[in-house]
Parts: C-alpha cells; sequence; structure tokens
C-alpha cells in the first residue's frame, strides 16, 4: 500500500498549537474521545470506500464523510486536467456557503511549480487565509473570498502510488481540500492524518478504477472481437442459407423442368445407381423418384431389361456416349419402345463419375417405321409377280418368234424391256435395302475363303463385263472371314457392275483384295472411268444420289446399289469409301474384319 | 436338251402363261399347267411330271403345304419341285432347302432362261 513517507514530506505553515500541559486536561480529555471517535469513523469511511468501485461514488462518499468528520463547511475534490486547468468535481458543502462544484479553475489559479510540489508529497494548512504569514497572494485570497473560505487544507491525490517501481515520479492527479467558511481553523494532526490517509484511499480507488477501466476496455474489446467473430459466423450463416435458398430455388427449377418433360430424365452414378430421377419415372413405371432414389438399375428395370442394358451402361461408365433402342415394360404391363441415351458425366480429372440418361418414347415411330417397312415389303413382293409376267412377255416378244416387228417397233419393244428390267432391280433395290435398314434380315456369317467370294462375284459379272467390252482382272487371296457370303457377292457385284459401267471399252476393272495386320481385310474395285468429283465421294452413298442425275437414266442404275453397299458392310463392322481423280478413276475399298484375328 | 414334262403351278394366269410360252420357246418341252396347290397334286398324280415349278405365295394351299402334301405320295415323293418365289432372301432360301426341295427361282424371272436354269439345277 502507501509508501509514502508523510513526516519528511509533509510541510506546514499552521502555528503550532498551544503547548499542552503533562497532566490531560478536560479538553485534552476531549480531543482523545474525538480522536477515538476519527480513527473508529475513519474505518468506516475506508470500509465504506473499499465498497464501491464506481470511482464517483467514492469521491463523493469521501468528501461527504470528511465534511462530517471534520465538521468542515466545505469539502471538495479537485482534479487536476492535463492542459493545467482543474475542475472541482466533488463536493460537500453546507447551503450557506456558495458550491463550486464544477467550477472550472484556470490554470492561474494553480500554477504548475504548485503542481510539482504537490506532487512531491506538500500539505498545505492554512489556519486563516487572511493572516499575513499565510503567504498567499493578494488576487488568490481575493479569488478564495468569493467562495468565502477562512481556513483551509490542502493534501494531494497521487497517481501512481500503486506502483512498486518507487524510481517513478508521483504524478499529481488532484487536490482534496477542506475550507471552513465562518472563521479561521487550526488545523489538528488528525484532520492532516485524516485527510491524508483519505488522499491516499482515493489514490487506490483510483488506481483501481483505472485498473477497473482498463479491464473493462479489455472486456470491451473482447467483447467488439466477440461481436465481430459472432457477425461474421451470422453472415457465413446468412451467406450458407442464401446459397442453400439459391441451391434449392435451382434445384426446384430442374425438377419443373424435368417433370415437365414428357421423358425419363436420370443421374446414375458409378455404382450405377440412380442420383436424379424426374417425375416420369412415376408416370411410366409407378415408380416414385423418392423410391427410386439409391436404387440400382437392375432393381429398377428388372433382370431382363436390364440384361439389354447392362452393354451400354458399362460403355457409359468407360466414358462414351451411348443411343440404343430398347423395349421396356410400363406400369400396366404394355411394352414400350423407347429411345435411350447414356452422356457419362466426367469430373476434373476426366474420371467417369456416372452417367446422364435420357430416355424418350418411339413406339409412334416405331409404328410409322414397321407400316412403312410392311409397305414397302408387300409393294415390293407383290410388284414380283405381275413383273415376271411383264418381263417374261417383252422377253418372248423379242425372240421375234411370235412375229416379226417394225423397225419402231422393235425399239419400242427395247424401250420397255429396259424399263422392266430397271424396274425389277430397283424394286429388288429398295427391298433389300428396307429389309437390312429395318433389321428384319440378320447377317448369316459363315466362315468363308476371300478368293471363294471374289471368283462369284467376278462370273457373275462376266456377261455384263462382255456386253461392255471390259476386262475384269483379279488376283485371289487365300483368307478367311466370317461374313454373309451373299450379301458380301451382292456388295462386290454392285461395285463392279458400277465399275464396269463407267469404264471405257477395253479398260480394265480390278478387283483385289490385301490382308492387313490391324486384323482387317481390305477390298479394293479399281476402274479407269470418268472419276468422281471430291465433293461426291461422300454423298454417293447416300440413297438416290448419283454423281450426274442423267447417270441413272444412262446407265441403268437405281442409285440404291452403294446405299445397300455400305449398308451391307456397316453390317459385318467394315467401313466402305470411295477415292478418285477426276478424269483418271475410282477406287471403291471397303474393309471387313479378319477372322481370328 | 431331251424332251421333258413340266407341272407349273401357280394361281396367277399371266404367270402360268409366260412360263408356258418361254419354256416351249426354248425347249420344246411339253408343259402341264395348275392354278391350286389341291390342282397340282393332282395333275402330278396323274401326269408324273419330270419336273414341277411351284409358287410359294398361293390362296388355300401355299407352296409349302403343297410341297409337303407331294412328299407324302410315294408317287410323287420323287419329283424334283423348284419353288417359284417372291421372297429372295438367305434365310428363306436357307429354309426352302432345309426342306428338300430341288432349287428356288427368285420373281421376277425371264421364262425364257428357265429352261437352261432348270436343267442346271437338276443336272439334266
Amino acid at each position: 500500500m502507501s509508501k509514502r513517507k508523510r513526516s519528511d514530506s509533509r510541510q506546514t505553515n499552521q502555528q503550532p498549537s498551544p503547548k499542552s500541559s503533562s497532566k490531560p486536561s478536560l479538553q485534552e480529555h476531549d480531543e482523545l474521545w474525538r480522536q477515538r471517535q476519527w480513527v473508529k469513523l475513519f474505518a468506516e469511511v475506508t470500509l465504506k470506500i473499499r465498497q464501491s468501485l464506481q470511482f464517483k461514488e467514492i469521491l463523493r462518499t469521501t468528501v461527504t464523510e470528511v465534511q462530517r468528520l471534520l465538521q468542515a463547511d466545505r469539502v471538495l475534490i479537485y482534479q487536476v486536467l492535463p492542459n493545467g486547468t482543474g475542475r472541482a468535481i466533488s463536493e460537500a458543502v453546507l447551503p450557506e456557503y456558495p458550491a463550486i462544484l464544477d467550477l472550472e479553475f484556470p490554470e492561474e489559479v494553480f500554477p504548475t511549480e504548485y503542481q510539482q510540489l504537490y506532487a512531491g508529497g506538500r500539505v498545505r494548512a492554512i489556519a486563516d487565509v487572511h493572516a499575513t504569514d499565510a503567504g498567499l497572494s493578494d488576487c488568490l485570497v481575493e479569488f478564495i473570498n468569493q467562495f468565502d473560505i477562512k481556513a483551509k487544507l490542502i493534501v494531494p491525490i497521487l497517481q501512481g502510488l500503486n506502483s512498486h517501481e518507487s524510481a517513478t515520479q508521483n504524478q499529481l492527479w488532484g487536490l482534496l481540500i477542506a475550507h471552513h467558511c465562518d472563521r479561521p481553523h487550526q488545523w489538528v494532526d488528525f484532520e492532516l492524518e485524516l485527510m491524508q490517509q483519505l488522499a491516499d484511499q482515493i489514490s487506490i480507488a483510483l488506481a483501481q478504477a483505472q485498473l477497473l477501466e482498463h479491464l473493462e476496455e479489455i472486456v470491451e474489446v473482447r467483447t467488439a472481437e466477440l461481436q465481430e467473430v459472432n457477425r461474421s459466423l451470422q453472415q457465413e450463416i446468412i451467406d450458407r442459407m442464401q446459397a442453400e435458398a439459391a441451391l434449392r430455388r435451382s434445384e426446384e427449377q430442374l425438377r419443373l423442368i424435368t417433370n415437365a418433360l414428357p421423358v425419363l430424365i436420370a443421374y446414375v452414378d458409378d455404382r450405377q445407381c440412380y442420383r436424379f430421377n424426374n417425375k416420369a419415372y412415376e408416370d411410366w413405371l409407378g415408380k416414385s423418384p423418392v423410391d427410386i432414389y439409391g436404387s440400382d438399375l437392375q432393381s429398377v428395370w428388372g433382370t431382363d431389361c436390364y440384361q439389354r442394358m447392362q452393354t451400354h451402361v458399362q460403355s457409359a461408365l468407360l466414358g462414351h456416349i451411348v443411343t440404343y433402342e430398347n423395349e421396356i415394360t410400363l406400369k400396366d404391363s404394355l411394352p414400350c419402345c423407347v429411345n435411350v441415351t447414356y452422356i457419362p458425366h466426367l469430373d476434373d480429372r476426366k474420371e467417369v463419375k456416372g452417367f446422364f440418361a435420357l430416355t424418350s418414347d418411339i413406339s409412334d415411330r416405331k409404328a410409322i417405321e414397321r407400316m412403312k417397312d410392311e409397305f414397302i415389303a408387300v409393294v415390293s413382293h407383290e410388284l414380283r409377280t405381275p413383273l415376271t409376267s411383264l418381263h417374261s412377255a417383252l422377253k418372248i416378244l423379242a425372240t421375234g418368234r411370235l412375229g416379226t416387228l417394225s423397225i419402231d417397233g422393235q425399239q419400242m419393244l427395247e424401250i420397255a424391256d429396259d424399263s422392266t428390267e430397271r424396274l425389277v432391280r430397283l424394286v429388288n433395290n429398295v427391298l433389300d435395302l428396307q429389309r437390312i435398314e429395318s433389321g428384319e434380315v440378320k447377317m448369316e456369317k459363315q466362315v468363308c475363303n476371300v478368293s471363294a467370294l471374289m471368283i462369284q462375284a467376278i462370273e457373275a459379272m462376266q456377261p455384263m463385263a462382255q456386253q461392255h467390252e471390259v476386262v475384269l482382272a483379279m488376283k485371289p487371296i487365300d483368307i478367311e472371314i466370317l461374313v454373309d457370303s451373299d450379301y458380301i457377292v451382292q456388295a462386290l457385284t454392285n461395285l463392279i457392275s458400277n465399275a464396269i459401267k463407267f469404264s471405257s471399252p477395253d479398260r480394265t476393272v480390278w478387283l483385289t483384295v490385301e490382308s492387313h495386320k490391324n486384323a482387317e481385310v481390305l477390298f479394293q474395285i479399281r476402274d479407269r472411268g470418268q472419276g468422281i468429283p471430291s465433293d461426291k465421294l461422300e454423298s454417293i452413298f447416300e440413297r438416290f444420289q448419283q454423281v450426274d442425275s442423267s447417270d441413272s437414266r444412262r446407265k441403268g442404275g437405281t442409285g440404291l446399289g452403294l446405299t445397300i453397299c455400305r449398308k451391307i458392310i456397316e453390317q459385318h463392322e467394315g467401313r466402305i469409301w470411295a477415292e478418285s481423280t477426276l478424269g483418271k478413276g475410282s477406287t471403291f475399298s471397303f474393309t471387313l474384319p479378319r477372322l481370328n484375328a | 436338251m431331251p424332251a421333258k414334262r413340266v407341272l407349273i403351278v401357280d394361281d396367277e394366269e399371266s404367270i402360268q402363261t409366260v412360263v408356258q410360252f418361254g419354256i416351249q420357246m426354248v425347249a420344246d418341252w411339253s408343259v402341264l399347267i395348275a392354278s391350286s396347290g389341291t390342282q397340282g397334286i393332282a395333275t402330278a398324280l396323274a401326269e408324273r411330271p419330270d419336273v414341277i415349278l411351284l409358287d410359294v405365295m398361293m390362296p388355300d394351299m401355299d407352296g409349302i403345304a403343297t410341297f409337303k402334301a407331294l412328299q407324302m405320295h410315294p408317287e410323287t415323293a420323287e419329283i424334283p419341285v423348284i419353288f417359284l418365289t417372291a421372297k429372295a432372301q438367305t434365310s428363306e432360301r436357307r429354309q426352302f432347302n432345309d426342306l428338300g426341295v430341288s432349287g428356288v427361282i427368285t420373281k421376277p424371272f425371264n421364262s425364257l432362261d428357265l429352261p437352261d436354269q432348270i436343267t442346271k439345277m437338276l443336272d439334266w
């Protein structure tokens, strides 16, 4: 606690008190009693001061109690402000005297040098301010007269009393001042002692208040920090809620869109389990998206249907886009033809996380396709019988055995005969193409020797070659392939027939076959005809797309031969293409997979 | 070409006529005509032709049923039968061959070529 040595620093310019006799007088006795009372009261005051942490309240208590104890007319606490001025911040004054509380005092009233004296521990006890030995300047006396001050006792309130660093200069915080206003007053030691002790108590309270303030500051800073953390947490919560809401909105929108579409839309993960389904699943299969979520494909579609899906699912999970047709069973047990597309879902590292599945009802399309196929089949089939009669009848007429026709008549007959033959080919080709395209026919693959197929095709085309005076050349090769020989011979004869048609007399048409290391057999039919413009090399494989539309009339083609060839080769997992140099000739090539390659 | 007797079974009269004309014009074979399966079986039993040209698509009794009936009769079982058909599919042709027919000629054909085709098929 206080380490100040009061006796050393104390300066009084008070008149010495009258000498007391050795025997205690009544007055002395009375004084003694008062002193005991004071000690008792002092303890009470100290307790009161310590009971409060409110500095203002402590000051108020102090002035009130001091005023009461000393029976002074005015007790005040004067705070020295940093700019040198000061202010009475607490006061207890009898009602008949003017209040000083809250009055501000200019620096002149209490100059810095005086402040330093008090900081050093000076105590001033002036019994009579008007006494000449009081040492107060006239202007100061005049100043204090306005407050009716007759006697005053001033003790400093120092700051830093708590400090253990003795080197630290105590700072003057303020003054504890007692006034007597009715008459001069001889200050006694007890009064001085009391004032000093209370000033010390105020110092302690001040230090505590500052500590408290400091603590409060820390608490405030911490609170602010916590509030900041809390605010950012709340912001984060708000952000997340907003993000969640946005997500929910976009998901709702996605659901709205996907539910409105009359197709099955789903997302399947890499373990073949559904992670998203639209409402069409419920409409079609009677299973709600909630029920399906997390189920695997097999359990949703059943074993039979899943078997037809399996290879496509695996392909999609290997990262391939897959499109296929399937027949599914709806909730009312009705079959439904569907077109299915799987689009793999790749992550940033290009790894397959699952796939998007789109399934659409193609029953109507299938029904129309079936009708078209049936129509073509019936028409083509029904055309054959009258065509046979027409064809044969014209041929018989052309023999001349039933009567000789005029030159014009013979020409007409030739036109009829040619057109009939072309019609026969057209009907055959249309039916062939329809059957291959509809998938009505499966290629019946058998092991065949390539040279046998080549010979068969060349022999079949020999009459036409002779008619066009074209030489057919080939080099047989002994390789076995797994094909439907009838269809491969049909493709070969189609291509050779084209080559003959577009070759000039005495030219050679070559049929060659090479076995390639990449497990392919390459067939080539080469002519030295007029050639094909490069922009037509692709389109000639489309139906009714000839290089020159007059060709079909002139050459008797149907415009379906190359389309049929392509279909046949594709059904054998091969490729077909054409290369050509205008004026030099064309080469038609196709590949077929090698057997046991 | 030795003289042969051919039975044509077809419900289409125009086919009957052109087949008859064509064969007779080229080969001078005699041609018997039947307009239905039933009639064809009767004629075959009565006349024992060297070959029967049998249309597959006929009302009531089609070519396949007629062929099977012919096979049932010991008198006609040995007579070679060639189908005349508008169906030219490999699988169908194989199905016909499996029945035991001697050959298949696809419509539309030229009746003038028939004697040649028949001679080759039957190794005459």
